[in-house]
């Protein structure tokens, strides 16, 4: 007998009982959906991670207080020790650095006229929007004049400027930040938030007018204290270089003798931590959805295995009218393959659009994998060839008499 | 041809081994001329039902030989089986044994699947078998939608369909009531006058004396192997 007629006969028999074909492939194609759909999330998720870290500026590196160890403790005692000091020697001394930002962030309220907000504010300098890629809507950013003459200027985030302004231009109007009053004189464009951080709700003034007019009675004795450094390499091949002559030189200034009391993290090594992250995620869901497609297989076989105790007589009458084993065995093995890739067909489709519901539903677009398309539709058809081979060479083997005689 | 169709030669079949050893079949030799209608009979444990499983190429000797159609079958692999009785054997069954999903015109035509006929071939010839059986009108009937005198004739179609040298019937009338019995017993007398050999089990004297010839079993030995029909009676006092 000819695969074709054997396609044919399975269709048949599937088509019959339309209610147990279709819950027996329910399995396969819950399944076969969240192997596609969770694979698709977790590259997305990475997908969309990669490319919040690339917003983070182009070649940028933070320099961050504190040793790893101390972090890692929980960070009680976090040194405040990186100071304004610390980033003008990277500019002035490391040649691979093209802008160097250090940034200290508090948390105030901002008020003009009647409104007001509780906004991050952020002191820094006037190299903030090369190293982060920040560009201005309106008016200027701060300038190596405002820092120099701690003049009272700030920049606001664009969400904030229009919380505050509405229609209204902010520019020459002035905002109070604890009691001190700042001219507006300039508006970022919308960035988004970016890794928990949202410029678009924070004021940005002079780091020197922050700390000398805000908070300055937190100073350490080396000078004025950061937050942290975002530092701008040249280009991409001189980011190792970079990170390299800037722990010298801050082992140097800071006289380190055992263990730093900074690190550098690069945009590389951020991308690295999230891929390793992301990557884990991913395989821990595909292995869960995994399951699900294990289990379905076995639903497969549970039916298959009723199916051919049901089917005694008819395996009986098919042998004893010139059906082989191989032509029984070959039958009930498609029944259980066209069970399963049809599931899996199903179930992909059901993946691919649970995928594009989640892309448009949320804010980062989930992968179509092809590869997790081929794969899931293949090992759900293996799962039935696997599956479907103990209960089909059980009809095989059916005695045609006793299978005739069974009423 | 001069070979008998069936020539069964010390046939053997014993099940289980020691003191369990049940003999089915003990020392049976039997010879069935082409265009020969015969019925067995026998009381029930005396192995008529055993030598039609063997006839029928569904089950094996243990020892002996089987001459079907002039080759020894006895000890042939079990493809080797299907594919005899596929070409060469046509069943007919108690219980009809007709798939449910299948139209009575597909149901014919199984065979001739299992045969590797093309479709369109396959399809006439069901019809024809079908019409040969006085069914020409009710191809597309499920068997749900036929009596089961219809049944009968659709299983007869399948079983005479890929032309058989040999028609087996095991209790062919034993569902069915004395009117649909005779339309039965009717299509197989035709079909014997077209050539066909006919063996049937039966238990119902009436149905064998339509026979001609009767082959008597007990205890798993063939008691008489020429019985005439008239004789039936006799016997089964005896026996």
């Amino acid at each position: 007998m000819d695969l074709t007629e054997s396609l044919k006969m399975a269709f048949k028999t599937l088509t019959v009982n339309k209610l147990r074909s279709g819950l027996t492939m329910l399995g396969i194609i819950i399944g076969n959906a969240s192997v596609i759909a969770m694979v698709g999330i977790g590259e997305g998720a990475q997908k969309y991670i990669t490319e919040q870290l690339q917003t983070l500026g182009p070649n940028v590196m933070f320099i961050i207080p504190g040793s790893r160890e101390t972090r890692e403790l929980g960070g009680l005692e976090v040194p405040r020790n990186l100071v304004v000091a610390d980033a003008e020697a990277i500019a002035s001394q490391v040649p691979s650095v093209v802008g160097v930002a250090p940034e200290y962030s508090t948390q105030s309220l901002v008020i003009y006229g009647n409104r007001n907000a509780n906004v991050s504010v952020i002191g820094t300098n006037e190299d903030f929007p090369r190293v982060r890629s920040f560009e201005v809507a309106q008016g200027r950013f701060i300038r190596e004049l405002d820092l120099n003459s701690h003049s009272q200027v700030a920049v606001l985030g664009s969400s904030l400027a229009e919380r505050l302004f509405d229609q209204n231009l902010p520019l020459g109007r002035r905002v109070r930040v604890k009691g001190v009053s700042f001219e507006v004189v300039g508006v970022l464009k919308e960035k988004g938030s970016n890794l928990g951080l949202n410029y678009d709700d924070a004021v940005i003034v002079p780091i020197t007018t922050l700390a000398s007019r805000l908070v300055g009675r937190r100073r350490s004795p080396y000078g004025i204290e950061v937050t942290y450094i975002s530092v701008s390499a040249k280009d991409q091949e001189s980011m190792k270089t970079a990170e390299f002559q800037i722990t010298n030189l801050l082992r140097l200034r800071h006289k380190v003798r055992n263990g730093d009391d900074f690190f550098i993290n690069s945009q590389d090594t951020l991308l690295t931590i999230a891929n390793t992250i992301t990557g884990a995620l991913t395989l821990m869901l595909a292995a869960i959805a995994s399951i699900s497609l294990l289990v379905g297989g076995i639903g497969i076989m549970n039916i298959m295995l009723v199916s051919v105790r049901e089917r005694t007589q008819e395996i009986g009458l098919r042998k004893a009218i010139g059906a082989s084993q191989q032509d029984i065995l070959i039958q009930f093995m498609i029944e259980a393959v066209i069970l399963s890739a049809a599931g899996g067909v199903i179930g992909t489709l059901v993946g691919v659009s649970g995928i594009l519901l989640i892309s448009a539903l949320f804010p980062f677009e989930a992968g179509v994998s092809i590869m997790a398309i081929a794969l899931a539709v293949s090992v759900s058809g293996g799962i039935g060839l696997f599956f479907g081979v103990v209960p089909a060479r059980q009809a095989a083997k059916l005695d045609p008499i006793v299978a005739l005689r069974s009423a | 041809m001069n070979t008998p169709l069936i020539s069964l030669q010390n046939i053997y079949k014993i099940y289980g081994s020691g003191v369990t050893e049940v003999r089915a079949l003990s020392d049976v030799s039997l010879t069935i001329e082409r265009g020969e209608y015969c019925s067995i009979m026998g009381p029930s444990g005396s192995g008529k039902s055993t030598a039609m499983n063997v006839i029928g190429c569904l089950d094996s000797p243990t020892s002996g030989k089987y001459f079907l159609d002039g080759e020894n079958v006895a000890n042939l692999e079990e493809r080797e089986l299907a594919h005899i009785r596929n070409r060469k054997i046509g069943f007919v069954f108690q219980q009809f044994h007709l798939l449910s999903q299948l139209t009575a015109l597909e149901n014919v035509s199984l065979p001739m699947v299992y045969a590797g006929t093309p479709p369109a071939e396959r399809q006439k010839l069901a019809a024809e078998a079908l019409d040969r059986v006085g069914l020409g009108e009710r191809m597309n009937n499920k068997p749900t939608q036929l009596s089961g005198g219809q049944q009968q004739r659709v299983a007869i179609a399948r079983a005479i369909v890929n032309r058989p040298l040999l028609l087996l019937a095991d209790e062919p009338t034993g569902a069915l009531d004395s009117q649909t019995t005779q339309d039965v017993m009717a299509i197989f007398e035709a079909l014997n006058q077209a050539g066909i050999t006919v063996v049937m089990v039966t238990h119902e004297a009436e149905v064998a004396r339509l026979s001609h010839r009767v082959i008597w079993f007990r205890d798993g030995e063939v008691l008489n192997d020429h019985l005439a029909p008239e004789e039936i009676g006799q016997v089964t006092a005896v026996g």
